[in-house]
């Protein structure tokens, strides 16, 4: 079965794999942060192929990332699509009134180029660490306990869940159902979703008492053993400079 | 001998008012290996919910060692009464094998060095060494059945509770379950209670049954609850099949002193048998041999 497992390349040996993950978790999301509110579309750009670099860097196949890339993308992409049309400004080109404006060419591209980026490093992130260890670093962060422990179960449970669905599909299958674009399919895919809503429900029944059962009473306990090491303030030090960088550069260019 | 399981006119209804638990009255020693068998939908888990203290009784009749389960605290709770479940996945509920049997531990309010010289031991226990760091779902459903008791090893309760044991096991996996049940019992004196389908592993897993349709139906040694073929088919239960053929057996004349529950157990009884009657056990069929054997059929027959 193939799982969408996005700590599939945890185990690979990079500089970014072996970085503290609390420090990753803080260098990284201030990168994202700092590369999304970049106004201008050159320093963007050098932004997507900074990414582009810390991927190298990480050793993680390209395929995976793109492949993980793709619905994110595929939901920015209609700024791409609509923004040049919609855009007033300099005019590029021009068709029976039908315009295709400069400045709402650049406004796509830059919402795009933005979301390529921060797709990138936030699947770098994830990707260069177990989820486990993410979960652990959000909560030695002191990432509020109750997100936490709904993404630690929300991860735990898409694969039990994914079990579930293609279990059903497979006996709906073996008694001749086929996906057709008509009433009678949605109809029974829409009563699919509902089974799963349903043993969902029953599932988080049966695990809160198995919970209960080992004296949980709401507080997310754990060791965690994280470690600071000189390398990680270096590469730290590094990724807050670049950050820096590219905001005081921004800001000369504005 | 201390009582271990002290359950007297214990009631319980789900909220939409129906009966699950109808004055169930149960007295277990300590270090005894009890089996609670009954049909579908009789109680059992609602009744293992009540022994650890998941669901508080209303008065005060779930007593363990002594102790009224209700009133006491979560770490005291789940140090005496450790209870696993019939689904894996839903008692594999961290993201790491370690997480989950640490779990339990740390509610305890153990120290870091304790938690984790008990994860390893629990690990040992079931024999899933240097899974520390696996994920659920990359394991069989019979290393995850192993985990989920390790997860509860790992509190190192006084009585252990399971629910379906045995349940959708290879025979490797589901020998290996029984080995390891059996060595906490006799060996770490154990209290178990394990409700269960699996007839096969009863001679086993159990020093006495209880059988359970809402109310306590019977209870008593195995051979004496499967001798009545009333109660096993009233309770949608079966004989073990060694047990139906040694009855089908006796009609050819092949007659021991106790009717073996086991295949262990056969040997011995049928060696026996055999050295009484200086060597040689002869059968035969007689006129009524057919219609004793249908009888013994029959009653056992759904």
């Amino acid at each position: 079965m193939k799982y969408p497992e996005i700590d599939k390349y945890a185990e690979l040996d990079s500089l970014i794999h072996r970085f503290d993950p609390r420090a990753k978790i803080i260098t990284f999301t201030l990168l994202i942060f700092s590369f999304v509110f970049i106004e201008d579309i050159r320093i963007a750009f050098v932004s997507l192929l900074f990414s582009f670099f810390i991927l190298l860097v990480s050793r993680i196949p390209f395929g995976f990332i793109f492949n993980r890339m793709k619905p994110g993308l595929i939901f920015v992409m209609p700024f791409l699509i609509v923004m040049p049309f919609a855009l007033d400004g300099n005019v590029l080109y021009s068709y029976n009134g039908i315009s295709i404006s400069y400045d709402g060419l650049y406004y796509g591209s830059l919402v795009v180029i933005r979301a390529a980026t921060s797709i990138m490093l936030t699947l770098i992130m994830l990707g260069t660490t177990k989820m486990d260890t993410t979960m652990k670093s959000l909560h030695s962060l002191k990432v509020p306990s109750p997100f936490v422990q709904t993404l630690m179960f929300s991860y735990r449970y898409i694969f039990v869940f994914i079990d579930e669905f293609l279990s059903m599909w497979t006996s709906m299958k073996a008694k001749g159902f086929k996906v057709k674009a008509n009433k009678h399919s949605l109809s029974i895919i829409g009563n699919i979703v509902g089974m799963i809503l349903v043993r969902s429900y029953e599932r988080a029944e049966r695990v809160y008492h198995s919970m209960a059962s080992k004296g949980y009473t709401g507080e997310s306990r754990t060791i965690v053993k994280f470690k600071m090491q000189t390398a990680d303030y270096g590469l730290a030090a590094i990724l807050i400079g670049t950050v820096l960088i590219f905001i005081i550069y921004g800001m000369s260019l504005s | 001998m201390k009582t271990a399981i002290s359950i007297t006119d214990l009631n319980y209804s789900y909220p939409d008012g129906t009966k699950a638990l109808d004055n169930v009255n149960i007295e277990i020693e300590q270090g005894e290996k009890i089996v609670i068998m009954g049909p579908n939908g009789a109680g059992k888990t609602t009744l293992f919910l009540h022994l650890n203290g998941v669901i508080r009784a209303e008065q005060d009749n779930v007593k363990i060692f002594g102790n009224n389960i209700g009133s006491m605290k979560t770490e005291d709770r789940i140090r005496e009464v450790g209870v696993v479940f019939a689904e894996p996945d839903d008692q594999l509920f961290m993201s790491t094998v370690y997480d989950d049997i640490a779990f339990g531990p740390l509610n305890m309010g153990l120290s870091e060095e304790e938690v984790d010289r008990r994860v390893k031991k629990a690990l040992a226990t079931v024999g899933l060494e240097g899974f520390e760091d696996k994920v659920p779902h990359h394991m069989s459903f019979g290393q995850k059945k192993k985990a989920a008791l390790a997860a509860v090893l790992s509190m190192e309760p006084r009585v252990l509770v399971l629910d379906e044991p045995t349940a959708n096991l290879d025979p490797k996996s589901r020998a290996d379950l029984i080995r390891v049940i059996n060595d906490l019992n006799k060996n770490h004196g154990i209290t178990t209670v394990i409700a269960m389908h699996d007839i096969n592993a009863l001679s086993e897993l159990a020093d006495r049954v209880y059988v359970l349709n809402r109310s306590i139906v019977a209870e008593g040694p195995t051979r004496d609850i499967f001798s009545d073929h009333v109660l096993v088919k009233e309770n949608n239960l079966d004989a073990p099949d060694i047990f139906k053929f040694f009855k089908i057996l006796k009609c050819f004349g092949g007659d021991c002193d106790q009717t073996p529950m086991s295949i262990d157990e056969s040997v011995k009884e049928l060696t026996q048998a055999i050295e009484a009657l200086e060597g040689k056990m002869s059968l035969h069929i007689h006129e009524s041999t057919h219609e004793m054997v249908n009888d013994v059929i029959s009653s056992y027959r759904h």
